[in-house]
């Protein structure tokens, strides 16, 4: 991309300095030049383009996604994720392991950059498994993977049961600053469970997770990143209890940060109501108290990431009784209007709300874009914060449907997105 | 109550219905009894309607039952013989109601191991569904026999006392006679160990107990639930032996409940782990063959009553 871009009559809002002003974005050669109220129509450029006071902010950074690519590519590519993010103002995404055959290795860290660079329209980063094959048993390359270009480490939505594995594994993270995200689940108290466990879920006569599963792995990782040093993600934590122990934690010393899946703060176990198998995710929805708790520490800022948890599930696999059905929702395309939604409705700033999605998690993996900084990678995110839409499953860009907010009224919604500086999407 | 409309299309769960709907259904379940007790038992109500039975999961009683009422009624009575390892896979079940539907059955009756899924059923076709038990979730004819069964019996719900025992955790029977006896203003109470009550049961509407004799202090009814052996795949219990001395239905326990008070069980039963045989078969108090008697005049009650709001699959294109 050459010449000059300017992007002028905007709402521009920037989470990395807290800016939400008039103005505009220059954008010369993939990169941003200049960002805020010095950019107007005025600003000298080859290509002038009018958002029409909507705003304007970074792209998106998730840090969790799951395609089907490689090995379930029925549910879903790497293509059709990255046709998902950008509909979805996503510009960065995350990989997770947990692909057959899993990302453990730096062959497949290459498959999966090689894959990405020919067929995605936005950037996608791979993670690396912890544990070969994801058996928690033996650790993988760490050194090798991350040096091939994997931003962090994880067993994904396999906890490694062995804490004598993860405590050697996370001390030997700890010697290339690895970043090592852990999702806290208990085997023993989650397996064979459908929902949250509370009256609700006895009342449909389905097993349920209770927290202490979350709680209890929580508190393990934290102990062993204490003692190991290790750079630790709290991945997709769904209670209350569990961000005040991990604001303990790091208030302790602890490098420890946090991720919440975008449905964690929109749902409740409640919304599971008639069996509807597109709300059976892992971490399952929980109490309202807890939703409202996630949600308190979105508006404080003690929420490192916020992810869409994007997992991809056909229809085959959910259309079942729920206890049958496939855990997962697809979530690439709803993950900003999830945010724009709450802030409108909690009247939360946008450029608090939108702080975990863009720098907050560029400053986890150490990424130049997730800003509108001078240099930074010109990735950004044109939207109407406050349009209304209803969700319609069937419109949706992923090749998977599974979504949880299919018939929801929503607020938010992206207009262009763009990677370097090059339009990727544009609503018509 | 003779011409009340009964609103709903299927009969899913006992959540969901007030007051009016149950006692409809009782009130035709009544009358019934009284043709199942004559010689000839025979109505053509569904004469020429095609009544098809479904069970994932084996059954004895319930479909036998749904069977006669059926017949009885005048319908056309298929039972599917989907034997429970032909069908394990979902999209074998949709699969399976879709199949079944182009025969255009007007009535289905379905019974699932897992909850939710005859609810899931019901909206993949066109006749009326009726619940005959899913997972851990509902079993509606049961509560409805049952309530048929202690009104006929012992008198007016309303304010009774009836004590449910036994292992709650993993019962559709309970979920569906802790929502009836809620709706027809009895007292309900709940006893079991911890293990095998579930979470928020207090939010039910029914006082909970975990020391059976002070729960069946004072009741009027004491229904017993089986022990579901097949559906522990833990150690809820130490012992059957264990569970018979603290929760097992004997004589010296039901003492506790009011001099004569009636015993229920909604079969088959374990004797000598939750209930002892001189309980379950006494004469005046055991109320469990007339249960059976009740579920046949019941369920032709539901099917009669639903038949009405079937669609009238005949005319369809």
């Amino acid at each position: 991309m050459t010449g000059r871009t300017v992007i002028y009559n905007a709402r521009v809002i920037d989470p990395a300095t807290a800016l939400d002003e008039k103005g505009g974005v220059l954008i010369e050669n993939g990169l941003i030049v200049e960002a805020g109220a010095g950019v107007t129509k005025a600003t000298a450029a080859d290509l002038k383009i009018d958002a029409k006071g909507k705003a304007l902010a970074p792209g998106l950074i998730d840090l969790r996604v799951k395609t089907g690519e490689p090995g379930a590519e029925n549910k879903e590519t790497l293509q059709t994720a990255s046709d998902a993010a950008a509909a979805g103002g996503v510009t960065t995404f995350v990989v997770m392991p947990d692909t057959d055959p899993v990302i453990d290795s730096v062959a497949l860290v290459d498959f999966i950059q090689r894959r990405a660079e020919g067929v995605a329209k936005v950037k996608v980063l791979p993670a690396g498994g912890l544990t070969l094959g994801l058996d928690g048993t033996k650790m993988s390359e760490i050194g090798l993977i991350k040096e091939a270009g994997a931003v962090f480490f994880t067993n994904g939505d396999k906890p490694v049961e062995d804490a004598g594995v993860l405590r050697r594994a996370m001390t030997y993270a700890a010697s290339f600053d690895a970043l090592v995200a852990s999702r806290p689940d208990t085997p023993a108290l989650s397996k064979n469970t459908v929902m949250n466990a509370g009256a609700f879920a006895a009342r449909l006569g389905l097993r349920g997770t209770p927290p202490e599963a979350e709680w209890i792995a929580l508190q393990r990782d934290l102990m062993l990143a204490e003692t190991t040093g290790v750079r630790l993600l709290a991945d997709c934590i769904s209670t209350g209890r569990s961000l005040d122990a991990v604001e303990e934690a790091r208030a302790n010393g602890v490098k420890v940060s946090c991720s919440v899946a975008a449905y964690s703060l929109f749902f409740n176990e409640l919304d599971v109501g008639d069996y509807l198998t597109y709300c059976k995710v892992q971490p399952p929805f929980r109490k309202e108290e807890d939703r409202m708790a996630l949600l308190d520490g979105l508006k404080r800022g003690a929420i490192d990431a916020v992810v869409s948890a994007h997992d991809p599930q056909p229809t085959e696999d959910k259309r079942l009784p729920i206890a049958d059905a496939a855990f997962g929702a697809v979530g690439l395309e709803t993950l900003l209007t999830a945010l724009l939604s709450l802030a409108l409705r909690e009247e939360i700033p946008l450029a608090v709300a939108l702080k975990p999605v863009t720098s907050g998690p560029a400053d986890l993996l150490g990424l130049p874009q997730g800003r509108l900084a001078k240099g930074a990678p010109a990735d950004l995110v044109l939207f109407d914060p406050a349009a209304p839409w209803a969700c319609d499953r069937d419109d949706l860009t992923s090749r998977s449907k599974n979504s949880p907010f299919d018939g929801r009224r929503l607020e938010g919604r992206v207009l262009r997105t763009w990677v370097n500086g090059a339009t990727v999407f544009e609503r018509g | 109550m003779a011409d009340y409309a009964f609103p709903h299309r299927h009969l899913l769960g006992i959540e969901g219905l007030n007051r009016l709907d149950i006692e409809t259904l009782l009130a035709l379940g009544d009358r019934y009894v009284e043709l199942n007790r004559s010689r000839v038992k025979h109505a053509d109500v569904l004469a020429g309607r095609t009544l098809v039975n479904l069970f994932f999961e084996n059954s004895t009683r319930t479909q036998g039952s749904f069977e006669i009422a059926g017949r009885r009624l005048g319908a056309d009575v298929v039972t599917m013989p989907i034997a429970t390892s032909s069908v394990k896979k979902g999209e074998t079940l949709i699969d399976t109601a879709m199949t079944l539907n182009a025969m255009r059955p007007d009535l289905l009756v379905i019974r699932h191991g897992s909850s939710g899924a005859v609810k899931l059923l019901s909206r993949k076709v066109d006749g009326a569904v009726i619940n005959a038990g899913d997972g851990t979730h509902e079993h509606p004819t049961q509560a409805l026999l049952d309530a048929l069964t202690i009104r006929r019996r012992v008198g007016d719900i309303s304010g009774l006392r009836i004590a449910i025992c036994g292992d709650i955790l993993h019962s559709r029977v309970a979920r569906s006679n802790v929502a009836c006896l809620n709706v027809l203003g009895a007292e309900v109470r709940l006893i079991a160990p911890r293990t095998l009550t579930p979470p928020g049961a207090a939010e039910w509407g029914a006082e909970v107990f975990t020391d059976m004799r002070k729960g069946l202090d004072g009741c009027d009814v004491v229904m017993m639930l089986r022990l579901q052996q097949e559906r522990m795949d833990g150690a809820y219990l130490p012992s059957a032996r264990e569970f018979f001395h603290f929760y097992g239905l004997d004589a010296e326990k039901l003492d506790h409940a009011k001099p004569n008070a009636f015993v229920m069980h909604p079969g088959p039963m374990n004797r000598g782990v939750e209930i002892e045989s001189g309980i379950a078969d006494h004469k005046t108090r055991s109320l469990i063959t007339e249960q059976v008697e009740m579920g046949v005049a019941v369920r032709m009650a539901v099917l009669e009553t639903l038949a009405k709001n079937a669609p009238d699959i005949g005319a369809k294109n």
